[in-house]
């Protein structure tokens, strides 16, 4: 029977041709999809995983000593291996974000950084091959200037977050070290990525908590499109597969047998589907690494399967497939008479739309209980949510499509929309299965819409104005708030040197340097504030002015945290006496450009040199700089639901045109003899269309509708806000969506002209 | 159940949901006997057939084959009767598009367990007997009503069954094609003593017949012809 079944899959002339061919391309393609989806979250693991050791010495929140830090001074107790003197600081060049690691050894065993063979010695630095091309490229006084000593060589892959990744690891006495705010000695380096439940974060990755959350609900949002698809085109001209089982059943052969053969012809196409779709990722992996799903590359090694991974598709896709085809003849009574007695489906029942409510249900019970306290609490919480809805919706589906079809039966007065509504109401889980691709990428889009919006209302550290992008701002006070609620700074600098000042003065497109004095206690408008000099703040008009007359005035000690355009802000005057002002502290020093890039690059290396960083607080940034960082996390991750929304929507319209087209060459023959006995042809087309856009409109509104429910209680358990409706372009994609998955249901119709010709109903 | 008989119902009911299809049918066949089975639209001689094929099993009543019941074996038991003992040719050839015609003459065979290159040669033995020699790997497409109706002959009648059904084998052909279809079943039938129940409404098809039976209003109401005794040799009317 193997060999029958062989056979019939592979030589069983030109039509049995074409359908294995297309069966295994639309499986090929899904499988592709399928391992791009799988190396894809395997890639996004591994580059978070990448950032583990750049969050070493961030251990305090979450108790999880993973690596072992001392505080200054501390002797290593019991433990073999020399500590290291480490400080991890961020740096700017050109919007781009540099990880800088200042090392010390203080033995031969001291730990050494991932990628690099030896700590570097003092005088010496490791750097990524990207950084170093921009060293190369860039004028020195613009960056390498920033790095003592020369270049020992680069580091490996595997200290690099991505290809793009800006890393360097710069060598140190200890005796340098020591005196280095921030720095401390540790014995390991962290490992526990940031993001996930035990992990920690400071800046570095993805870096939300609910990064597993995030991968868990892009990992169902991916896949499940794609296995829809796989089944959809493995399900290519069924009826006519059924039509010859019948045949076959009529000159002895038994149910077993049949089965046998339909698996065995399953198999046959999903196996070479899986070899195409196999072929097709390993094509396609180097050129999908430069995708930026979280904004920056992959490393094309990290586009990876698993042998578990590798062997689930490989295996389990044929199996399933099989299974599937077992199954389908099952519901199915293929007699020898043939498939026209065909077991009608019992009509879905209303207890499909149970899952759907639980999740809901799932969501809101935590938005009126409040979030569970662990992180890992939380992921099962809303994973369970979001998978318990994405699921609910595949469920409810045809149930949905059912009631549409009695509510179009009801109205229907022509006889498309009659044929077209007894046809749904006959199978509405066929006719649901080609649009429930679609239905998801909806109900997909429509969240990640809904919580960017939200995300989009939380305040904005933004500036507006030229003194956004042209001012470099040097911050040495943080804002806290103290136990009664106020906004306190904390934190300041000694005044700067001289000869730095010089040096900033000395570069060309540096309009003004504004000295901002911290004064503990002083605010302004309601913020601390610190104490400039008017003669500073007039050469710096883009940061506002003093009253007339006045010596020195209250600023803001943290511009970046100042909305608005202050350009034309009259700041109040400080009673300070002048001589009193140079003995203060430095809160911040702004330097003012022309906004030309090295102009803010040479002054952000003498800035850098002339105060280290290793307080915690950014490296000199413009406010344009500081906002665009602020928003990295949410870039990625509206990113990554970009890239997720474009997959799964081409992955809808591919099931979506194959289920349209398939479902035309299994009605062929009634088709065709409806057009002999004179149906228009523009009738026809109504059915079609009709069949597709009933069920994709019903369950739309419906995933729409659920879309926002969700969001809204995301955003309140988990956000903290209030939901927000999405701006205008969603409205328009949404719709744009939609008259796309019309226009390809439409693209059809010259198939259905030329398989419904009185030439074809003559032959059948 | 008489001892020279090779099938028969006995007091058959059949319906589909509501509708009484068969209601108390009862008929014998005796081995080598060519019956035509007469009647109506609807009257349920197509039930009658498929009932005693094994097709279908009836509501009430009995069928039976070579002295055993045949309606209470399993699916899978009436498969392989049907597939070892039967052969069916009906309206529509039936043939699998994705065979040559020598393979789908080889099908009840290769179902059997024959192994593919004995089916096939015994397959291609059957061309010359239907006259299309050289068309054994065309597949079902490319030949004409006539010829395919031919292959579902040979088809039927390769692996020597006792009981061949035709089901309006002429149905969708021409008079001439349909003759030819008619002489090669009932020489091959007599050739091999393959007992033959043959549902027609055509009367120049049924006059091919030893005995026509009348089916009305889902029973066995008249009867034309005599059934043979047991040894004699039947020859048809139109043989006659």
């Amino acid at each position: 029977m193997i060999r029958l079944g062989l056979r019939l899959a592979v030589s069983g002339g030109r039509e049995a041709l074409v359908r294995l061919v297309i069966v295994a391309i639309a499986v090929g393609l899904g499988v592709g999809l399928l391992l791009a989806a799988v190396a894809a979250v395997n890639a996004v693991n591994a580059q978070n995983d990448r950032y583990a050791w750049l969050n070493t010495g961030n251990s305090n929140t979450l108790g999880v000593q993973v690596h072992r830090q001392l505080r200054p001074g501390q002797e290593v107790a019991g433990v073999a291996r020399a500590p290291l003197w480490l400080l991890f600081t961020t740096d700017e060049f050109d919007g781009q974000t540099i990880y800088r690691t200042d090392v010390a050894a203080t033995g031969p065993s001291s730990s050494v950084p991932p990628g690099i063979p030896r700590d570097p010695g003092a005088g010496q630095y490791y750097i990524s091959p990207a950084l170093s091309a921009l060293l190369h490229a860039a004028p020195a006084a613009e960056l390498a200037d920033r790095y003592p000593g020369h270049q020992a060589g680069l580091i490996g892959q595997a200290g690099l977050p991505s290809p793009d990744s800006l890393v360097i690891v710069v060598g140190r006495s200890a005796a340098q070290m020591a005196h280095l705010p921030g720095a401390a000695k540790v014995t390991s380096f962290n490992t526990t990525p940031p993001g996930s439940n035990a992990g920690v974060n400071q800046g570095s990755g993805l870096g939300a908590k609910g990064l597993d959350l995030v991968l868990s609900v892009v990992a169902l949002a991916l896949l499940l499109p794609v296995l829809i698809f796989i089944g959809t085109a493995t399900r290519l001209s069924a009826a006519r597969r059924e039509q010859r089982f019948a045949a076959m059943r009529l000159v002895g052969a038994t149910p077993r047998q049949i089965s046998l053969i339909a698996a065995v012809e399953s198999t046959v196409a999903t196996a070479a589907g899986v070899a195409i779709g196999f072929g097709l990722f390993f094509v396609l992996r180097v050129p999908l690494a430069a995708i930026s799903f979280t904004g920056q590359r992959f490393f094309p090694a990290e586009l990876s399967l698993s042998l578990p991974d590798i062997l689930a598709v490989a295996v389990g896709v044929p199996a399933a497939a099989a299974a599937v085809a077992r199954l389908a003849l099952r519901r199915v009574n293929i007699s020898p008479l043939g498939v026209t007695r065909r077991v009608t489906p019992a009509p879905p029942r209303v207890w499909r739309v149970l899952p759907l409510l639980a999740g809901l249900a799932d969501l809101g019970f935590f938005a009126v209980h409040g979030e569970p306290a662990s992180n890992s609490g939380q992921v099962l919480s809303f994973t369970t949510g979001f998978a318990l809805i994405i699921i609910g919706l595949v469920i409810a589906g045809p149930w949905l499509t059912m009631a549409g079809a009695r509510v179009m039966a009801r109205q229907a007065s022509r006889p498309g929309a009659l044929i077209a509504a007894r046809r749904l109401a006959d199978d509405p889980r066929a006719a649901f299965r080609a649009v429930s691709g679609l239905v998801l990428a909806l109900f997909i889009f429509t969240v990640a819409a809904v919580l960017i919006a939200t995300q989009d209302t939380k305040p904005h550290f933004s500036l507006d104005g030229a003194a956004a992008n042209n001012t470099l701002v040097d911050q040495f006070s943080n804002l806290n708030v103290i136990g009664t609620g106020t906004q306190v700074a904390v934190g300041s600098a000694p005044p700067p040197p001289a000869a730095a000042l010089t040096r900033l003065r000395q570069i060309s497109g540096v309009q003004g340097i504004l000295e901002v004095r911290a004064d503990p206690g002083l605010q302004v408008q309601g913020i601390p504030a610190g104490v400039a000099s008017c003669a500073q703040l007039a050469s710096v008009p883009g940061l506002g002015r003093c009253p007339a007359g006045a010596a020195a005035a209250k600023v803001p000690s943290s511009l970046t945290n100042t909305g608005g355009n202050l350009a034309g802000v009259t700041w109040p005057a400080a009673a300070i006496p002048a001589g009193r002002l140079d003995s203060l502290p430095l809160g911040s020093l702004d330097v003012s450009t022309n906004g030309s890039q090295p102009a803010i690059e040479q002054a952000r290396t003498v800035l850098e040199n002339a105060y280290p960083t290793g307080t915690g607080l950014p490296p000199p940034q413009t406010i344009g700089e500081y906002t665009a960082n602020s928003n990295t996390a949410r870039n990625a991750y509206q990113q990554l639901a970009d890239v997720v929304i474009l997959t799964s929507l081409t992955v809808a319209g591919c099931t979506l045109a194959v289920s349209v087209a398939g479902g035309l060459a299994d009605r062929k023959r009634p088709f065709s003899l409806l057009r002999l006995t004179g149906a228009r042809l523009g009738m026809l087309r109504r059915v079609i269309v009709l069949e597709s856009a009933v069920p994709l409109l019903a369950v739309a509104v419906i995933a729409i509708g659920t879309g926002f429910g969700a969001s809204a209680l995301y955003a309140t358990t988990e956000m903290h806000l209030a939901l927000v409706v999405p701006g205008a372009a969603y409205f328009v994609l949404t719709a744009a969506g939609i008259v796309l998955a019309l226009g390809l249901i439409a693209a059809t119709f010259p198939l259905l002209r030329r398989i419904t010709g009185p030439e074809t109903a003559r032959s059948e | 159940m008489s001892g020279g008989m090779i099938i028969g119902a006995r007091d058959v009911v059949k319906s589909f949901g509501q509708t009484p299809a068969l209601r108390g049918a009862s008929l014998e066949v005796q081995q080598g006997e060519i019956v035509a089975v007469m009647g109506p639209s609807g009257s349920g001689k197509s039930t009658l057939l498929h009932c005693l094929a094994g097709i279908l099993t009836p509501d009430e009543g009995e069928v039976w084959f070579a002295g055993q019941r045949l309606d209470t074996l399993t699916e899978t038991q009436r498969s392989e009767v049907r597939r070892d003992k039967f052969g069916f040719v009906f309206q529509s050839g039936q043939l699998v598009p994705e065979l040559t015609a020598e393979e789908n003459v080889a099908l009840p065979l290769l179902l059997g367990g024959t192994r593919r290159a004995a089916a096939l040669a015994q397959a291609r033995d059957w061309f010359g007997r239907i006259g299309l020699d050289g068309l054994g790997n065309r597949r079902s497409g490319e030949l004409s009503g006539g010829q395919a109706q031919r292959v579902a002959l040979a088809r039927g009648m390769v692996n020597g069954p006792q009981v061949l059904f035709a089901d309006e084998p002429t149905g969708s052909l021409d008079s001439v094609s349909g003759e030819l279809v008619m002489s090669l079943m009932t020489r091959a039938a007599r050739e091999q003593n393959t007992t033959v129940i043959l549902v027609t409404h055509d009367a120049r098809v049924a006059a091919y017949a030893d005995r026509e039976v009348i089916v009305r209003d889902g029973t066995v109401s008249s009867l034309t012809g005599a059934a043979p005794s047991a040894g004699a040799a039947p020859s048809s009317r139109a043989a006659r």
